[in-house]
């Protein structure tokens, strides 16, 4: 599929469904389950930093407009694309990246995703709970959120992962 | 300058990322404290809509207990009427009475999107500028006080909840009288918290907790929750009320935007108090 159909795809397929289906879900327990993330850790291996930065703010700042949180999501997401690239380089393997594969679990393999995506969703939900709550005092309460929320985005993204990526070329 | 270009050309990733950070936050600060900026927030025509088609759709599943709590509301209001009144004096007939005067009017609305498990949580409703909604104007459903109004579009507003954490509404604590400030501290969506009460009053648990009406954005005597426990703070002469609020607010639906017709004739004379001290 054209790469850049496939990204506006995805950009409307997870901002409906953060903002319909998944900001409407409570738990309780400072739970808040975000599955946004997940489309800036499937875009492409050569992608450039700054359509990285643009697209990651501009799918933040969407959400932002229909959850009353008015720029929060879009700190935060920012935040994770910028530290994209260096957990990437963190974890690479000796050959590098193939720019053909897609930064999912099928194409890179159990470990590495859990490794890159697990550390990407806590940079991405220890910063919004950081800022929305605010307060040192409450650094608890705040780790708490923070921990809970990854197991359940976590898993929540796996399934959808299996349901929009398979593997890219069967070799 | 040739060291400056070098140094732009050198950080301009970060530079950008910063600045994109920059404004992100700037902006979440500036919503936080005043709402300039509304074509961002959930009040707009597009996602108004939106919410409402997704309301159309759930509004169903509660339908059961939303009938029944009209149905309640109506027995206390038809217990009110004369009809249902035995009456004592015969002959007497009361005519037109105009000891009293219509203070608050209220205009019905219902909720088409909501959190609660957030930090500040901010309902839409689907009435706005149209049918009279205004900034600041309490928001009450018929168990107990939602909010206040933080923003208005022509057809939807936005309602900053009792579950954020400043609403500061001042409620009273029956039968005691003592007065104090309504707040959440981002825990539970059934309980809050009372700020400024002094602990040299005992506060027996179950007491009812009503509004205070000083502000004049609610009436006097609404019904916000009741006591739930009561501890010392260390090192202050406060006490930390906990209240269970008596709304459900995970499945509220329906509200009424309370518009108080005296309102500028309070605010008129509260006006002549001299501002020797700082004012809440």
């Amino acid at each position: 599929m054209n790469n850049a159909l496939k990204i506006s795809l995805r950009f409307f397929l997870f901002w409906i469904m953060q903002v319909l289906v998944f900001n409407q879900l409570e738990f309780g327990f400072g739970i808040h389950l975000m599955i946004y993330p997940l489309f800036v850790m499937l875009l492409p291996f050569d992608i450039g930093i700054f359509p990285l930065l643009l697209l990651g703010f501009g799918l933040g700042i969407s959400i932002d407009a229909f959850s009353d949180t008015f720029g929060l999501h879009a700190s935060s997401l920012l935040m994770m694309a910028y530290f994209r690239p260096i957990i990437f380089k963190f974890f690479a393997q000796r050959e590098g990246y193939d720019p053909l594969k897609e930064p999912s679990l099928f194409d890179m393999g159990t470990r590495w995703y859990t490794l890159v995506y697990g550390s990407l969703l806590f940079i991405h939900h220890f910063w919004f709970f950081l800022i929305e709550i605010f307060r040192i005092n409450e650094l608890f309460w705040i780790l708490q959120n923070t921990v809970l929320s990854i197991v359940f985005s976590f898993s929540v993204s796996l399934l959808i992962l299996t349901l929009i990526s398979r593997k890219s070329r069967s070799k | 300058m040739r060291k400056l270009i070098a140094f732009f050309e050198r950080f301009r990733v970060f530079l950008f990322f910063a600045f994109l950070q920059i404004l992100a936050l700037s902006m979440y600060i500036t919503y936080l404290s005043f709402p300039r900026l509304q074509f961002l927030t959930s009040a707009n025509a597009i996602s108004g809509q939106l919410y409402s088609w997704e309301h159309d759709l759930t509004k169903h599943f509660n339908l059961s207990d939303e009938n029944s709590k009209l149905q309640d509301e109506n027995i206390a209001l038809q217990a009110k009427l004369p009809k249902s009144l035995f009456r004592l004096n015969n002959g007497i007939i009361k005519i037109n009475d105009s000891i009293y005067r219509q203070q608050y009017e209220y205009i019905p609305g219902e909720v088409v999107n909501s959190t609660v498990t957030k930090r500040n949580n901010y309902f839409t409703i689907n009435i706005g500028e149209k049918h009279g909604v205004k900034r600041l104007m309490g928001v009450y459903s018929p168990n107990g006080v939602v909010g206040v109004i933080h923003s208005t579009s022509e057809h939807y507003s936005i309602v900053k909840s009792v579950l954020t954490k400043d609403i500061n509404i001042d409620v009273t604590i029956e039968p005691i009288g003592l007065f104090g400030l309504l707040k959440w501290d981002g825990r539970h969506p059934t309980r809050g918290n009372i700020a400024g009460i002094s602990n040299d009053l005992k506060i027996p648990r179950g007491s009812k907790v009503l509004t205070r009406g000083g502000s004049g954005i609610f009436p006097k005597g609404l019904m916000v929750g009741t006591v739930d426990a009561v501890y010392a703070i260390e090192g202050e002469a406060l006490w930390d009320v906990v209240i269970t609020y008596s709304e459900e607010y995970r499945t509220l639906q329906r509200i009424y935007v309370i518009k108080n017709l005296m309102l500028e004739e309070q605010q008129q004379i509260e006006k002549g108090i001299p501002e020797d001290k700082e004012e809440r």
